[in-house]
């Protein structure tokens, strides 16, 4: 830990004049400059350093600067969102203090940025080129950190227990609490942070409520406080109009050429990939075309969803010449990368690295997503439930694996409905049999049957059931192929 | 590719020369890399000594159902525990391929690949060319290709199986069409066609055409099949010996 960083945990507040800029301001800092390798300073910084350091930032609509101290403003969501983004390039730990707050925890992230007080220059500073303007404070917990800012802000506390000094002239309003709280509070003498934090806990708790105790406690950082994490919710969204209307597919696709470029570089730098992709296509007078493309995975090359892109549109006719492209993702999802194979797919031999759900896409973009399908079983005695169509690739592997020996022969091929034979059936010959395959009431679909394996005049052997209900009729339903 | 015996390089360049894989002379055994069958001597019988690894091979049945899959089995099985996983594709099969019966014949059930379509054959050189499939079986529901318009114009009839086999040496898959015995007498592009019977706890193959192959029919039984363990391709024996044996 540099000096500058050891003496920046000695707590520090101030109010400087709003005009001079921050970097400044931030330089003006009064710095107590320790000569001496003091042990109190490092073991300070060491141990009595809280765990975490939270930034709060409010964001200050740019024309109504002159709001009373401790008023809630409301902030637009999607400034608080976009801020959130902004913050998720310091910290992983965005957390969103909904009417007009954020709170980031960024201990873990000042040794990248050079401590505390660059770090919170460099967040500034990016907040600023976007557009925002804000009150911001540094402290040990996060409601600390958005009581600070709210008295008025700019103010780093790393020490935990320099905090309830510098709490203490705060207002009771910063707090947010119910407003007549703060009155019965106000009535009996407490205006201040400081005053509130000396009542005897017993009591307080009594007259003003449990909550209101755990507040104050979370406020020191007494008691914990588990927040709820910002995800980023992004979506690709991109659109193109040309200027001129276009007439052919081959058209549209160089169109949507750069689009899906730009796409490919935002879920790259996103290290993401979407499963989910929305074309529309707008025409004058007419409802857009619709191109959803679900795939079998995650994928952000540009390369394969222009070959799937181009597969769906040949198979649609456009109505009417295309003016407008729009292009839309579905949810990030996180990518699985692999490594390529040293040959092209299909070339030498040459593989995937995985059951490649490219060929899915492409199989399914061409002849329908019902037409491709894979096989799973069923733990089920009836023949025709004891299979079904699963996504190609999910395994069965959670069932447990019969052997051949447990269960009788059962045929490779399973008609789709049993076919009726004629009831006369010499021309089949019983090699095996009966099984007898009874019951399903808890269905409605109840089976009495006994199944027999059969060999027509062909040689083929054939599974075939008989009927123990009264007709006593005889059907075929599997093929031993 | 070119794998030349690098202990004799003494002997004549056109001797060497023949030994290429792509050159085949009538008299001796194509030397193709194989995938066993799972059959000793059905093994013995074609040429290689086993399925071809790369190329289209067509079996032609009476109809569908006769037990023709079986001879397929222990391949699927042998395929299904390679690894890197590799999809078995099932083009447009006749009937439903049966859950239980795959897995009690230890083929995995996770690397099926089911694809139902009018245009099989747009669908196996999809497949093919992906590189994500190990084995690719395809039921051509032909007749009605043979019939009507297509005879009249014989060359583009035959262009489909062209451009599989082409795809199949291309991709280096194996690809197993399932026809119509009726179609026997059309020529075909395959490496191997062979006619199977079923007969009482067996079958009987004739091959129609193989590079170097038994011409006798071959009776086989159920009985003598065994489980395939070796995962790699086995390279035919060479022509030359061949030439030795003779």
């Amino acid at each position: 830990m540099t000096r500058r960083e050891r003496a920046s945990s000695v707590t520090r507040a101030f109010r400087a004049p709003r005009r001079p800029q921050l970097s400044q301001r931030l330089q003006s800092l009064p710095i107590p400059q320790s000569t001496r390798k003091s042990e109190p300073l490092l073991l300070e910084s060491l141990f009595d350093s809280a765990p975490e350091s939270w930034i709060a930032l409010l964001p200050q609509p740019s024309l109504s600067q002159h709001l009373p101290q401790g008023e809630v403003e409301v902030v637009d969501s999607a400034l608080l969102q976009r801020l959130a983004s902004i913050a998720g390039g310091f910290t992983s730990r965005v957390s969103l203090e909904p009417p007009d707050a954020l709170l980031l925890e960024v201990r873990g992230s000042f040794q990248l940025f050079g401590g505390a007080q660059s770090l919170c220059l460099q967040l500034l500073e990016r907040c600023r080129q976007a557009g925002v303007e804000l009150r911001w404070s540094l402290a040990p917990t996060p409601l600390a950190a958005l009581a600070l800012a709210r008295a008025g802000g700019e103010t780093i506390v790393l020490a935990r227990d320099r905090l309830a000094g510098v709490l203490a002239p705060l207002s009771l309003k910063v707090l947010g609490w119910p407003a007549h709280t703060v009155v019965r509070l106000d009535a009996v003498g407490v205006r201040t942070l400081g005053a509130a934090l000396r009542l005897p806990r017993a009591s307080f708790a009594q007259r003003f409520g449990q909550q209101t105790l755990l507040a104050l406690d979370r406020l020191t950082g007494a008691a914990p406080e588990p927040r709820r994490m910002f995800v980023t919710r992004e979506r690709f969204r991109a659109q193109r109009e040309p200027g001129f209307e276009l007439y052919a597919q081959p058209m549209v696709l160089q169109c949507l050429e750069p689009l899906l470029l730009e796409l490919e570089d935002f879920l790259r730098t996103r290290q993401s990939g979407i499963d989910l992709l929305m074309l529309r296509l707008q025409h004058r007078n007419r409802p857009p075309t619709r191109i959803d493309l679900r795939l079998a995975s995650a994928e952000l090359l540009a390369k394969q969803f222009r070959e799937l892109l181009v597969l769906r549109l040949s198979q649609i006719e456009l109505p009417a010449p295309v003016q407008r492209i729009k292009l839309r993702s579905g949810p990030l999802q996180p990518l699985v990368t692999c490594s390529e194979s040293i040959w092209r797919a299909g070339e030498h031999g040459g593989a995937a690295g995985r059951e490649s759900p490219a060929l899915i896409e492409r199989l399914r973009a061409r002849f329908g997503s019902a037409a491709v399908y894979g096989l799973c079983l069923i733990p089920e005695h009836r023949p025709e439930n004891a299979w079904g169509i699963a996504e190609p690739g999910v395994g069965t592997a959670s069932v447990p694996k019969l052997t051949s020996s447990a269960m009788s022969r059962r045929p490779l091929w399973l008609l789709h409905e049993p076919e009726a034979l004629p009831s006369a059936l010499q021309d089949l010959q019983i090699v095996e049999g009966p099984e007898r395959i009874e019951t399903g009431w808890w269905d409605g679909r109840e089976v009495a049957r006994d199944y027999y394996i059969a060999r027509d005049e062909a040689g083929a052997e054939l599974w075939v059931y008989r009927e123990r209900m009264p007709p006593h009729a005889w059907y075929l339903h599997g093929v031993f192929g | 590719m070119g794998q030349v015996t690098p202990d004799s390089p003494s002997e004549p360049t056109l001797e060497r020369l023949l030994e290429h894989p792509a050159i085949w002379r009538g008299r001796s055994a194509a030397r193709t890399a194989t995938l066993g069958t799972g059959c000793r001597r059905l093994d013995e019988a074609l040429p290689g000594g086993g399925w071809p690894a790369a190329g289209l091979t067509e079996i032609l049945t009476a109809r569908s159902g006769l037990g023709e899959l079986r001879l397929l089995i222990p391949l699927l099985a042998m395929l299904g525990r390679e690894l890197p996983a590799r999809w078995a594709a099932w083009i447009s099969p006749p009937f439903e391929p049966y859950a239980p019966a795959l897995i009690a014949a230890g083929v995995p059930l996770e690397r099926q690949l089911v694809v139902r379509t009018a245009d099989p054959a747009g669908a196996i050189e999809q497949t093919l060319d992906s590189g994500g499939c190990a084995i690719v079986l395809a039921w051509f529901a032909a007749t009605a290709r043979s019939s009507g318009v297509a005879r009249t114009n014989k060359s583009t009839q035959l262009s489909p199986l062209r451009r599989l086999q082409l795809a199949t040496q291309r991709s280096q898959v194996p690809a197993f069409l399932f026809r119509p015995l009726d179609e026997a007498a059309q020529s075909s592009p395959a490496e191997l066609r062979l006619v199977f019977e079923p007969s009482l706890e067996g079958g009987r193959l004739q091959l129609l055409k193989s590079r170097g192959g038994e011409r006798r029919p071959l009776d086989i039984l159920w009985s003598e099949w065994r489980e395939l363990n070796r995962c790699e391709p086995k390279k035919g024996k060479s022509a030359r010996d061949v030439h030795d044996q003779t």
